[in-house]
């Protein structure tokens, strides 16, 4: 079903990611609300609008190191911002950002509020790695009959990269590519985290993580901090301004969580092909009209893997097309020009929304040294578990 | 058939909770059977075992011992792991195919080189000092 009102993105503004979480035992700390308000004030300005215009609120939940409870409503008082439409918090697992999104181009498409944010904080990375895991390994599947084996997130990854080995007969140097591809995207990026380059040599080098995978073929811990307006499509009209008009939107989940009991084709990824095909057919194009993608993507495999999915490349091909160029910056179909959450970082509940701040930037054709020429139609993905599910928007660029 | 039961060192890192549902399944395997549940109205199996059937919502379910045999689909040596499971690392877990048409996730175990798919695995009980897990291991 298309909106019942057309929906855009106008403003975005998000800080670096990176650590900037300090311990709890450091004389000053780097505060969750100071970083989050910087970001709304800008994603303000970006837009144009003033802040009486704001209906809604739809924040992502932050992580359990946040000390502040209720962070939303908190965030509203630090802001003194009322409104009128709604105020939540959303979770989704790696989906959150997504979410919130998807929550606040409900608002406005159901016509509650006529500006909306999505907005959010995810500060972790004053947690050591091997304690975060010791919380994280509680979502990779049953508690009882899945975590006492010690799965983390990355290991469904990995098992996906061994699969696509195995079937495929890619080798780990063809999938290490998307590492290089999208440091020399972040590189481009003041956003990101990793910006410094990095040859096929380095990455294979790394310690290993999740065999096959090494520590540059997975995703960093990071903080960071976002905000997006969206607005009515005729307020994004008044402004204006470039701004990026919704298109599509598709969502499916599988009904398993993180693996499926029943043998599937655990690589086909058919949540994404699934979500994909729904947001296609809504926006009424075709993967061949797209012409950049920001993928929720962990690990190198699963930026192949996805690629594959939702028609951005041949099955089985995903691998060979990046190491042919194909989704580099100037190839045939850029992937992940903000650097990934390999290399832009990766604060999981809010990396969706590092997706659409690159997705403004691109759509309104200010992304400087990594702007995709002519950009005109762009997508979104992200993802839950081992791509159990996938929600994906298609964005569109009107001047 | 019955199980071979492999002694392991220590406690379990991650004990698994037991209902008392569940605590069937975890007491057949400390006795050497790897059992899961059935629906009695279509036929499916489950895993993990449920009081009801995850296909067709029947309510009535039975109790079945697998032959605890399959073929492994996938694995990884994981080396950044969680605070809890430190000392056993590095360590490989793996995706077996249970001949029954049941996908399970679990520690893989007699491999020493690649990643063993496509190979054929036997499920064994590692008996910790504080109870039972299962375990794949991977086939001469």
């Amino acid at each position: 079903m298309a909106a019942m009102t057309g929906v855009a993105l106008v403003g975005a503004a998000a800080i670096p990611c990176g650590r900037i979480q300090r311990p709890r035992e450091a004389p000053i700390q780097t505060l969750e609300h100071e970083a989050l308000a910087g970001c709304v004030l800008a994603a303000m300005r970006d837009a144009g609008l003033p802040r009486e215009a704001i209906g809604a609120l739809v924040f992502t939940h932050p992580r359990p190191y946040t000390q502040q409870r209720y962070f939303g409503t908190f965030m509203a008082n630090y802001l003194r911002l009322p409104a009128q439409g709604v105020l939540m918090e959303v979770l989704g697992n790696g989906m959150t950002g997504g979410l919130a999104f998807d929550g606040a181009a409900q608002m406005i498409a159901s016509g509650r509020a006529d500006v909306a944010l999505a907005l959010g904080v995810n500060f972790e990375t004053a947690t050591p790695s091997p304690e975060h895991m010791n919380l994280i390994m509680r979502a990779t599947g049953d508690l009882d009959f899945h975590v006492p084996f010690g799965f983390t997130p990355l290991s469904w990854y990995a098992m996906d990269a061994v699969r696509y080995m195995h079937e495929h007969g890619a080798s780990r140097a063809e999938l290490a590519v998307v590492a290089v591809k999208n440091r020399r995207h972040a590189s481009l990026n003041p956003l990101a985290q990793f910006r410094k380059p990095v040859t096929l040599e380095e990455v294979l080098a790394q310690r290993p993580i999740v065999e096959p995978l090494g520590l540059y073929e997975v995703a960093p811990m990071s903080d960071g901090a976002a905000c997006l307006v969206l607005a009515r499509e005729e307020v994004a009209r008044s402004l204006g301004r470039p701004y990026a008009r919704l298109r599509g939107r598709g969502f499916y989940h599988e009904g398993a969580h993180q693996i499926s009991e029943l043998p599937n084709d655990m690589i086909a990824f058919d949540a994404a092909a699934r979500a994909a095909r729904a947001a296609y057919a809504e926006a009424e194009i075709g993967p061949q009209d797209v012409d950049l993608a920001e993928l929720y993507a962990p690990c190198t495999i699963v930026e192949v893997c996805v690629s594959e999915a939702i028609g951005l490349v041949a099955r089985g091909r995903g691998a060979q097309a990046a190491a042919a160029g194909e989704t580099a910056l100037g190839g045939r179909i850029p992937i992940n020009t903000s650097g990934g959450i390999i290399s832009r970082g990766h604060p999981p509940y809010i990396t969706p929304l590092y997706s659409f701040v690159e997705l403004a930037e691109q759509l309104r054709h200010r992304a400087g040294e990594r702007q995709v020429a002519g950009a005109e139609i762009a997508i979104a993905s992200c993802e839950l578990g081992n791509y159990n599910a996938a929600l994906i928007h298609v964005l569109e660029a009107r001047a | 058939m019955t199980l071979a039961i492999e002694k392991a060192a220590g406690r379990r890192p991650w004990p698994p909770r037991q209902s008392e549902f569940t605590r069937r399944f975890w007491s057949a395997l400390a006795e050497g059977r790897f059992t899961t549940t059935r629906c009695a109205a279509c036929g499916k199996l489950a895993f993990p075992p449920r009081p009801f059937c995850p296909h067709c919502w029947h309510e009535a379910i039975e109790w079945v011992e697998l032959r605890a045999t399959g073929t492994v689909y996938s694995s990884t040596v994981m080396h950044a792991v969680p605070a809890v499971f430190a000392h056993e690392a590095p360590y490989r877990v793996g995706i077996v195919d249970l001949d029954e048409g049941l996908r399970i996730a679990t520690r893989l175990l007699g491999v020493t080189e690649g990643f063993a798919v496509g190979r054929r695995a036997e499920i064994v009980v590692l008996a910790y000092e504080d109870g039972p897990l299962f375990a794949a291991r991977v086939l001469a």
